[in-house]
């Protein structure tokens, strides 16, 4: 009944789309005119939050090995937290634009969880080139939401976060060999997995 | 840039059939199974080609005694064989190793029965059952969910009404802390079951299958189940702070003492000899009746009292009511499952699971003492309106929680304890027939049960496996 692993990664993916185009549109009406419909404020701060609740399941049914299982779990719980944060802020039930610190500090942790996970070198197989640059993408991609408690009215900086959760979105839908984005290319490259 | 974009798109094209380390889809006798020929061979087959070992797999008798040979490929690359003796009835684990295709040592451990039920593999041979750390994880545990559950108790059945802006924020923040412990302190009871079971050295352990712990036994299916559903909770529980409804509360304390649970259903109430629905039941009235007291307490001494004075004198008395009803039904329970595993009254200080018994009816005494003085003293001054009691209350409320909580440290032993063995004639007919209750009542030297990791004397003798960290464990 289990899924395969390479749906997981889609859904996921799509789930950060949704996040990554909300962001993007967001920056680009501004977050006034964004805001005017309520429910639109609490979107993606409600996405990322159920996305840390669904990874749950993806922690507790995937353990053929215990580095997965805590990255997942990691992950989980960053989500949640960067999720719960953002949705406190826009209900006001906190204030301090340092609480977006959250939001580099889950990227910062993801980041980190995916290179440490991935045991391989760069070009070992796809998933370890995509492995080290998801990696590195959220580790600089940190650098963004730290931006915004400095800079919060920036149109650059809220276009980059949206973006990013795009390009992160990308990088999972490229992950596995029978993936959308350059799937299986060659038959050189042997058989596909599934 | 240009060779950068084609040195990119080289290695997402390529290799493409090799995407991460090796997974085990099917064994040949699969997990846990009772098999009623003796097998000729035992094979693995992974989802994609793998490197064998030549000890790649090692299948033990219950005694220690290797029974195979040299593992070799099967038919497929994705297959690893390996040839046994003739296996005579008796419970066999399989210790497996291969190089994966990304060159990284992939481990398992799962177990099978030649006409005989199949221990856990968390009983497999070579696992050393559970050390202090685990019971001092599995305190923690006990600790998160009186947090949780008590505290979210408390606030809907003691105070009711709405607190003060500081105490409701503490009420949030305690809670809160003790559904990030749940979570947290439950995946490393898992880990350290898991780590037992697979007896690896961490660098290895990191690739180690959990599957058939986490799928295979009870404590698997419990930790996956109350990890799902402490998530839930934990939701449940920020959304009820971030909307101010406390009506979301009620399903975060219906889920909480639904998957607590998840405990009852797991340990020696579900899988020891003479066990039934009814012991299981009256383990989690046990479990629900102490969290909910140990969590009342603590909310009542670090946020009502001292933050909510308007509320403190009816919310005091209400918890008086209520931990009465709570201590009935705690020593209720506790009594009734004491008599179903200590079922002479000799075994109280002739057997080790009497012993621990016996030092928790003292702490539960003193709590108890605690709790009559407040109920004879406290609750009645407080009743006439006396309010000079309020300044010392929380610190005495609080050295009752403490003892509680003492309480809740020895019943952590006494769930990895195992209750002494009852003969077979006094058996329930049910008890000798499940798979997993039948490894108490065999006759012949036993693994440990699921629920309680401990050794008979047969098998404690005997050697470990060669990668076996029992020794330097202990």
């Amino acid at each position: 009944m289990q899924p395969p692993a390479e749906h997981v990664h889609w859904m996921f993916a799509t789930g950060f789309v949704v996040l990554g185009l909300c962001l993007l549109a967001e920056a680009i009406v501004g977050t006034e005119v964004w805001s005017r419909r309520r429910w639109r404020a609490y979107l993606w701060p409600g996405t990322l939050f159920l996305m840390g609740v669904l990874m749950w399941p993806v922690m507790t049914f995937f353990t053929n090995s215990t580095i997965h299982m805590l990255a997942h779990g990691t992950w989980a719980q960053v989500l949640m937290l960067a999720g719960a944060t953002e949705l406190a802020l826009v209900r006001g039930k906190i204030s301090s634009p340092w609480w977006r610190l959250t939001s580099a500090a889950a990227f910062l942790v993801s980041g980190i969880s995916l290179l440490v996970h991935e045991q391989n070198g760069w070009f070992f197989q796809r998933s370890s080139f995509l492995h080290h640059l998801t990696g590195w993408v959220l580790v600089g991609a940190a650098a963004i939401p730290l931006g915004r408690c400095l800079r919060p009215r920036s149109i650059a900086l809220g276009s980059a976060f949206g973006l990013a959760f795009v390009v992160v979105a990308v990088l999972l839908f490229c992950d596995r060999d029978l993936a959308p984005v350059f799937g299986h290319l060659s038959p050189v490259a042997g058989a596909p997995h599934r | 840039m240009r060779r950068v974009a084609v040195v990119a798109l080289v290695a997402l094209a390529f290799p493409a059939n090799a995407w991460a380390h090796a997974t085990l889809e099917h064994t040949w006798p699969s997990y846990r199974e009772r098999v009623q020929t003796a097998p000729k061979t035992v094979r693995l087959d992974f989802d994609q080609g793998v490197k064998p070992l030549s000890n790649s797999i090692v299948v033990y008798t219950e005694g220690g005694r290797v029974v195979s040979g040299t593992a070799r490929n099967g038919a497929r690359l994705h297959d690893v064989v390996v040839t046994v003796r003739q296996l005579p009835k008796g419970p066999y684990t399989v210790r497996w190793h291969v190089i994966s295709s990304d060159g990284h040592v992939v481990s398992g451990v799962f177990t099978f029965g030649v006409r005989y039920p199949a221990p856990p593999p968390t009983a497999a041979y070579g696992s050393s059952g559970p050390t202090a750390t685990e019971h001092v994880v599995r305190w923690l545990y006990f600790l998160a969910l009186a947090l949780l559950i008590g505290g979210i108790g408390a606030r809907l059945l003691v105070v009711r009404g709405p607190l003060p802006p500081r105490a409701e924020r503490r009420f949030y923040l305690l809670t809160a802390i003790g559904a990030f412990a749940t979570l947290e302190v439950g995946i490393a009871a898992f880990l350290l079951r898991a780590e037992d079971a697979l007896q690896l050295p961490f660098g290895r352990f990191v690739y180690g299958d959990l599957a058939p712990i986490a799928g295979g036994t009870r404590f698997g299916v419990a930790f996956i189940a109350m990890t799902l559903g402490f998530a839930l909770v934990s939701a449940l529980l920020f959304l009820s702070w971030l909307t101010d409804r406390v009506v979301l509360l009620w399903p975060a304390l219906v889920l909480g003492l639904g998957f607590a649970s998840g405990l009852s259903l797991s340990g020696h109430s579900a899988a020891d000899a003479g066990s039934s629905w009814k012991s299981e039941l009256a383990d989690w009235v046990h479990l629900s009746a102490a969290c909910l007291w140990v969590g009342g307490l603590v909310q009542l001494a670090v946020v009502v009292l001292p933050l909510a004075p308007e509320l403190r004198r009816a919310a005091f008395l209400r918890f008086s009511v209520f931990a009465t009803v709570l201590v009935a039904l705690l020593l209720a329970a506790g009594v009734y499952l004491s008599i179903l595993r200590l079922p002479h009254l000799h075994d109280l200080w002739t057997t080790g699971y009497g012993h621990v018994l016996l030092v928790k009816l003292g702490l539960v005494a003193i709590a108890l003492a605690w709790g009559g003085v407040h109920r004879l003293i406290a609750v009645p001054e407080v009743a006439r309106g006396g309010g000079r009691l309020f300044a010392r209350l929380p610190r005495s409320v609080l050295g009752e929680s403490f003892a509680g909580m003492a309480v809740l440290l020895v019943a952590a032993v006494l769930v990895d304890s195992k209750p002494p063995v009852r003969p077979q004639t006094e058996l329930p007919r049910s008890a000798s027939t499940s798979a997993t209750k039948t490894v108490v009542s065999c006759s012949a030297p036993c693994l440990r049960t699921e629920a309680g990791p401990w050794y008979h004397a047969a098998s404690a003798r005997r050697s470990s496996p060669p990668n076996s960290r029992n020794n330097s464990r202990r």
